[in-house]
């Protein structure tokens, strides 16, 4: 039998557990941020202004002068700091799960999410030591976004409201299942991110220079591989805003009444609008550093939104035969 | 491995010196072997020229400054965009270098004059530079602030390497012909600069006014003038011993 306890001001019952699941929140929040500062490094093309790697043109990662973070090193060597950061807690965070926690798969999850952060530090070296090599860079940047979905991932399966049990909705729609719609959805999200972190690490982002037309064109000359690349991102747009559209019309149709499915979907609906503002800005200022870094962290939060209403859809939903 | 390379460099250059029947490297170099002009080693002249003016025709673009304030070493107020300079309706920072002709085929020796890149004022002097394959090029930060060289080779092997202090030099050298190679500072993204490595001595870059002059062998000779952002102009040139032909090149405003 539970008892309730007070955990910082607030009612739980005692083996919730809600310390990890606050700090898992709290990593999701440092890795979203973390985004954003690898964002700011790319865009302020600083990503090889600190040439040696652990170290710091040759100081300790952690002792580096302040004084000296002028310029470029401020992105570059902030950006190690905070990746340092975020690879501490993903270090707590595993053990703490490891500890606490009786599912297996979750602390399975933990630790896959700890060998990805670990992962992502020696491609983050290798992206200096090899000067940016496109393969890396891109493999860097959809890690993160991977990783960001895995901290998103713990600290939704350590949530009260999934142990409690969320409440059971029932899909009696006769087309595509809702859960299929919202792993689509992210699914397209992931891929539209892949294309957004190949045109920008092919430095594609004004191989069309104008916006919304394309050399004054629907549809460009494909010259080169830039064209190309920087067309199937915005092509991809489309189907992303498609899919979001969709699926916040389906949920907004059939389950308005349930808050855990609707807001993230309406945040989605925000987010994705924020997203093609900053699309359009991005050309217009000519990759101003702070748009184009505001356009790459919007993208994670559509992801991060998206991925968690897909686990929600999977906890929550269920289809008419499996309703019985 | 950088410093085996660097000395395998130097001693390849300090071999073929020993060997050398000059100071002058212009004074003696000769067609390689199996070339046209047959066996030996027959002294060349450099008693031509070519001269010119490149052209900049249209209107020229305002003068981009650039804002240095994200690093306070750099204290420089009075910077300005360098990717198209014109003076007196002359381009400057074009290169320009024989890129076919009489010279094709043939080999040179090595300059051993240091060619130096400085880091100055957070810029980099000069913006254009051209250097011989083996030839040193001494690298130098002038500024009270890091930098770092960052060769964006796609020839040669590129590099990235700190110069995080005054007075620090580097020397390096490049083992084949690109152009343009472009070195830049990812510190300061402002800071660019461009290198053209060529086997032979004959190149230069225009000045004040778009103004250049090589000095060459008497011959025939195919002549390319490349901007960084223009693009390049190519023209077929006749000169004779002693003689003098004037060459301008034009680049339009883009």
């Amino acid at each position: 039998m539970s008892r309730n306890v007070h955990v910082a001001g607030s009612l739980h019952e005692e083996g919730e557990n809600i310390g990890l699941h606050r700090f898992a929140l709290f990593t999701a929040c440092s890795t979203a941020f973390l985004i954003f500062v690898g964002g700011l490094v790319t865009s302020n093309q600083a990503g090889l202004s600190v040439p040696d790697w652990p170290t710091s043109y040759g100081w300790n990662m952690f002792t580096f002068p302040y004084s000296k973070w002028v310029g470029g090193i401020f992105y570059e060597h902030g950006h190690r700091l905070v990746a340092s950061f975020v690879g501490f807690l993903t270090v707590i965070l595993a053990s703490w799960t490891w500890l606490r926690e009786s599912r297996l798969w979750l602390r399975v999850l933990s630790l896959i999410a700890l060998f990805s952060v670990i992962t992502q530090g020696i491609l983050g070296g290798l992206t200096v030591k090899y000067l940016l090599p496109t393969s890396i860079s891109m493999t860097h940047a959809c890690l993160a976004q991977t990783f960001f979905c895995m901290t998103i991932a713990l600290a939704f399966f350590t949530s009260p409201t999934w142990k409690h049990g969320l409440p059971r909705v029932q899909d009696t729609h006769q087309g595509i299942a809702l859960t299929t719609l919202c792993a689509l959805t992210t699914g397209c999200v992931y891929l539209q991110l892949l294309l957004g972190a190949w045109m920008r690490h092919t430095q594609s982002g004004l191989a069309i220079p104008d916006f919304p037309l394309a050399f004054g064109r629907v549809i460009p000359d494909f010259k080169d591989y830039h064209v190309a690349i920087h067309f199937a991102h915005r092509f991809g747009a489309i189907l992303v805003v498609a899919t979001i559209v969709w699926t916040f019309t389906r949920l907004w149709r059939e389950h308005r009444q349930n808050k855990l499915l609707l807001r993230p979907a309406i945040a989605m609906l925000v987010l994705v609008c924020a997203q093609l503002t900053f699309g359009a800005l991005t050309i217009w200022t000519e990759k101003s550093p702070i748009i184009t870094t505001a356009h790459v962290a919007t993208g994670a939060l559509i992801l991060g939104t998206s991925f968690l209403l897909t686990l929600r859809a999977f906890s929550m939903v269920a289809r008419e035969t499996e309703w019985q | 491995m950088r410093k085996s390379l660097f000395v395998v460099c130097l001693l390849s250059v300090l071999a073929y010196a020993g060997c050398g029947k000059s100071d002058d490297p212009f004074k003696d170099f000769g067609p390689a072997a199996g070339g046209n002009g047959g066996g030996g080693a027959a002294p060349v002249v450099t008693n031509a020229t070519v001269k010119g003016k490149i052209v900049f025709e249209g209107t020229a673009p305002m003068p981009k400054k650039i804002a240095t304030s994200s690093d306070p070493g750099c204290m420089n107020n009075d910077l300005y965009a360098e990717d198209t300079v014109v003076s007196d309706g002359g381009l400057e920072n074009v290169i320009i270098y024989l890129s076919g002709g009489d010279i094709t085929g043939k080999s040179f020796p090595v300059s051993k004059e240091v060619k130096t890149l400085d880091q100055h004022g957070c810029h980099y002097v000069p913006h254009a530079l051209t250097i011989q394959v083996g030839q040193p090029l001494k690298i130098v930060n002038s500024d009270n602030t890091a930098h770092n060289i960052h060769a964006w080779a796609m020839v040669n092997a590129p590099f990235n390497e700190s110069q995080s202090s005054k007075g620090v030099e580097t020397i390096k050298m490049f083992d084949k012909e690109e152009v343009l190679l472009p070195v830049k500072c990812d510190v300061h993204n402002w800071m660019n600069a461009f290198i053209g490595v060529f086997k032979h001595p004959f190149s230069t870059v225009s000045g004040k006014g778009g103004a250049y002059e090589l000095k060459l062998p008497a011959g025939t000779y195919e002549i390319t003038a490349e901007h960084e952002k223009l693009g390049s102009q190519k023209a077929m040139i006749t000169v004779a011993a002693d003689g003098s032909v004037d060459q301008n090149f034009t680049f339009k405003a883009q």
